[in-house]
């Protein structure tokens, strides 16, 4: 059964689509407004004529393409191409901004790969085991997972914690606008039936960095500088040496693994993955204080756990049946075309397409890096276009990308709104990315808290371990960040109040 | 002060840019529009000359978005132009038909929806039109169903067993349900009409009910056929009976809950309308089209394979009386839903 599976794998026509869905994967994830999600709904109609092995392995070329592709406009332009490559922006762009894009990039797509290969590895050996894992996460442990996902993130925004608060409230809020979960009831939609969907996350993704990127460098247009950054951008093999290689293999290791976990639990997905896994890295890191300044270990944390996010999010829906984000969803809908019925039976009744799935996944992750390390000089002469140029075709893509999302010109007018909003909100130093980050986990929190209070009389939460020790963890998380966070202030005072008796006896 | 003409600047750009696309989608319609009002006259010679659009109210990837491209394909075949299928997704397809139901009357545009949401929409108020905003084309097929599942060692075989036990312990078994679609109509039918005294938990779509189910958190629901089937066969599911008026043509040894509890029948079926208006002759000539593109041994098969059941197409007049006697039944629901 594996042996059919590599031979319908290494058909012609099959690694021709493989590699055809690789390149339009990483084109659709780089391009901000465009996700790897659009690029499989967009692909999978035409699967339906193709085989069981072709159509699933062209899809999941265009999954692992579209999510790695996301890294190349979040380092080279700050604008995140997919929901997975937020934290990528935090200290990918900063070592572009140094020079050092072809590091940057190097480094995201090696690791990228290295993800996507753990995650692989995991789903082929373990995937049954960990189902029981995720089976085991229902009502009570996803509203306790979310609340502890979100303050782990708030808190770790540093001194800013009470501005990451507003923000991730506010994406919460933001979130609620739509028909409720459980009842259906449309709110804040004012009658607009447009509304009733409630906001896209990628039109709020694409509002928050991509709009607001424009308009404040609009902000220096008038200034008269360069418009190039004439950054050495060349670019020697993959970008980084051996040896910082070798110092990344913990840290690599330890984000793919969070971000297969997070793969596994159905509904949380790429986006949340990357921050918490960054958040992770930086405060078990020895140099927590260079993370965002433009270092590799934050590239590699947050590339590392998105791309370990698709072998997780494969587990539970090869061996259950039960996709874990939008993208996984098409995914099902593409094998239950061709007859294949994810579930317990699926290597009993369609081995070969289980096995046809994994090899065509490591050959799409291998044309995935060949590709990307080929095209990093294309790439990073993007940054020789002047940004006066650029940004306006950025716009007009990010445009394209709020239309084709629902066909609905409706969502380039909130992509606007957003824009505006996060402008002020940068104006005004509230971190955006808690927000994108409240927006996910918010309705999650909200739909598992209704269930929970349904379910509490005939099943009280002291039944359930993993609730109650996923909330002391959050307990934890909160007064040990509370607790820093006034030294820190208290610290800051007084060496402002010290900066100042200087200046006081200097003068 | 630069930087304020600078900031105005972008946003003068970014606004024309979104009413660029304004006007431009606008103008479009209004020349399609334009091209009906002079087509409609002869509407039944020239049509078909150009490209129809169908609009899918479900996403690529279920089973409404999968019938609806397979009939666009085999439309293409006797049409002769190119039937294009695009999905508009969300709110249980009430997005889509809302969008469309008074789109261009020129028999270039179409919606491929299901039943039991254009009626169940109705009758749970999401929507305050029913199936005659629109000029029905043709029912062309039916879904393999959804089916009462229990773990296979839970302690009742027939639905009449787990309606009784229900009684026998109010509020204990815990029932999952997917409140505003056809689920919760059923759920709803189940515990006003039928007598069950469930705990009702919402447990989300399909998938999440199947992860409550196995993951015990409860104790029945219910899921489509092909979600359940590998589970039922493997020997973790139990199949207490099928939510459909009777069973699937090629799985039939079934009970259907009918049998128990007689209103208690959600039969969804695939199903092709048009904007409000449409001229007759093109209604009649697009159904002609489905029934001929229906006819091969190629769509037999598809069907049998993909919903279990032989094909059920329906004309213009079959397809009406039939989504009025479901909608009179949905619209009987409604005191309780």
């Amino acid at each position: 059964m594996i042996l059919q599976g590599l031979t319908e794998v290494l058909q012609p026509m099959t690694i021709i689509l493989i590699a055809i869905g690789t390149v339009v994967g990483i084109v659709f994830g780089s391009i901000p407004g465009l996700t790897a999600t659009m690029a499989i709904v967009m692909f999978l109609p035409v699967t339906y004529s193709m085989t069981a092995s072709e159509g699933i392995s062209m899809l999941m070329a265009l999954y692992i393409g579209g999510i790695s592709g996301g890294l190349i406009s979040a380092i080279l332009l700050n604008i995140p191409g997919t929901p997975s490559s937020v934290a990528t922006c935090f200290d990918g762009k900063p070592l572009a901004d140094k020079g050092e894009a072809g590091k940057a990039l190097g480094t995201g797509v090696v690791f990228s790969f290295i993800g996507t290969i753990i995650g692989i590895g995991l789903l082929m050996v373990l995937a049954p085991a960990l189902c029981d894992f995720a089976l085991k996460f229902q009502a009570y442990e996803y509203c306790a997972l979310t609340v502890f996902s979100l303050s782990m993130v708030i808190a770790l925004t540093g001194h800013d914690m009470p501005k990451g608060l507003i923000s991730a409230v506010l994406g919460a809020l933001l979130a609620t606008v739509g028909l409720a979960p459980i009842d259906s009831k449309p709110r804040f939609t004012f009658g607009l039936y447009q509304l009733n969907n409630g906001f896209a996350l990628v039109v709020l993704l694409i509002g928050l960095f991509a709009i607001a990127e424009v308009m404040s460098y609009a902000e220096t247009v008038r200034q008269n500088q360069d418009f190039t950054i004439r950054s050495n951008v060349k670019i020697k093999g993959v970008g980084f040496t051996f040896k910082e290689f070798v110092g990344q293999i913990r840290n690599a290791i330890v984000s793919a693994l969070i971000g297969v976990g997070i793969g596994i639990l159905p509904g949380i997905g790429g986006g949340v993955s990357c921050m918490i896994s960054y958040t992770v890295s930086k405060n078990t890191s020895k140099h927590r204080e260079l993370y965002g300044t433009g270092i590799m270990d934050g590239v590699v944390a947050s590339e590392a756990a998105n791309n370990g996010t698709i072998g997780g999010a494969m587990i539970p829906l090869l061996s259950l049946g039960i996709p874990g984000d939008a993208a996984t969803a098409m995914l099902l809908g593409g094998l239950q075309v061709h007859n294949v019925a994810p579930g317990p039976l699926i290597y009993e009744k369609s081995g070969n397409v289980v096995y046809a799935i994994f090899f065509a996944m490591v050959l799409s992750a291998i044309f995935m890096m060949l590709f990307m390390l080929l095209g990093m000089r294309f790439f990073v002469s993007v940054l020789k276009v002047p940004k006066n140029y650029l940004l306006p075709v950025v716009v007009v893509l990010c445009a394209i990308g709020a239309i084709g999302n629902a066909n609905m010109l409706f969502d380039t007018y909130c992509m606007v709104g957003f824009g505006l909003m996060s402008y002020l909100l940068i104006k005004s130093k509230v971190p955006t990315v808690p927000m994108i980050l409240g927006f996910i986990l918010g309705p999650t929190f909200e739909q598992n808290l209704r269930r929970v209070s349904q379910l509490t009389s005939s099943d009280p939460f002291w039944n359930h371990p993993i609730f109650c020790v996923l909330i002391i963890a959050t307990v934890f998380v909160v007064i040990f960040s509370v607790r820093s966070n006034l030294k820190d202030a208290k610290r800051a005072e007084q060496a402002e109040l010290e900066a100042m008796q200087k200046a006081g006896s200097d003068e | 002060m630069k930087r304020m003409f600078a900031l105005l600047l972008t946003l003068a750009m970014v606004l024309s840019l979104a009413a660029c696309g304004g006007s431009s989608s606008s103008s479009s319609s209004s020349t399609s529009s334009s091209s009906s009002s002079t087509e409609t006259s002869s509407a039944d010679e020239g049509w078909p000359g150009k490209t129809i659009n169908v609009y899918v109210t479900h996403a690529a990837g279920g089973d409404t978005d999968y019938m609806a491209r397979q009939l666009c394909t085999a439309l293409e075949g006797v049409l002769g132009v190119s039937v294009v299928a695009t999905n508009v997704t969300g709110s249980n397809g009430a997005t889509c038909m809302q969008q469309y139901k008074d789109g261009d009357k020129d028999g270039y545009t179409f919606i491929a929806t299901n039943t039991a949401a254009l009626n169940g929409n109705e009758a749970t108020g999401m929507v305050d039109f029913g199936y005659d905003a629109f000029e029905p084309v043709a029912v062309y097929g039916i879904q393999s169903g959804e089916n009462i599942v229990v773990p296979a060692d839970a302690p009742y075989d027939t639905l009449q067993e787990l309606i009784d036990a229900s009684i026998a312990n109010p509020g204990q078994i815990k029932y999952g349900t997917s409140t505003g679609g056809g689920v919760y109509i059923q759920t709803c039918v189940l515990t006003n009409l039928g007598g069950a005294q469930f705990n009702i938990i919402d447990a989300g779509d399909g998938a999440n009910r199947l992860t409550a189910l196995l993951g015990g958190e409860v104790d029945a629901t219910s899921l489509p056929y092909s979600t359940a089937a590998d589970y039922i066969e493997n020997g973790q599911l139990k199949s207490l009976c099928t939510c459909l008026s009777k069973a699937p043509d090629l799985i039939p040894n079934q009970p259907a809950a009918s049998d128990t509890v007689p209103e208690l029948k959600i039969d969804t079926e695939y199903v092709l309308l048009a904007p409000k208006g449409t001229p007759a002759e093109i209604v009649e000539a697009m159904n002609a089209a489905v029934l001929e593109a229906t006819g091969t041994d190629d769509w037999n098969t598809m069907v049998n394979d993909y919903c279990f059941q032989n094909p059920f197409v329906l004309n213009v007049e079959d397809t009406i009386a039939n989504l009025k006697e479901q909608r009179d039944l949905f619209q009987s629901f409604v005191p309780f839903l």
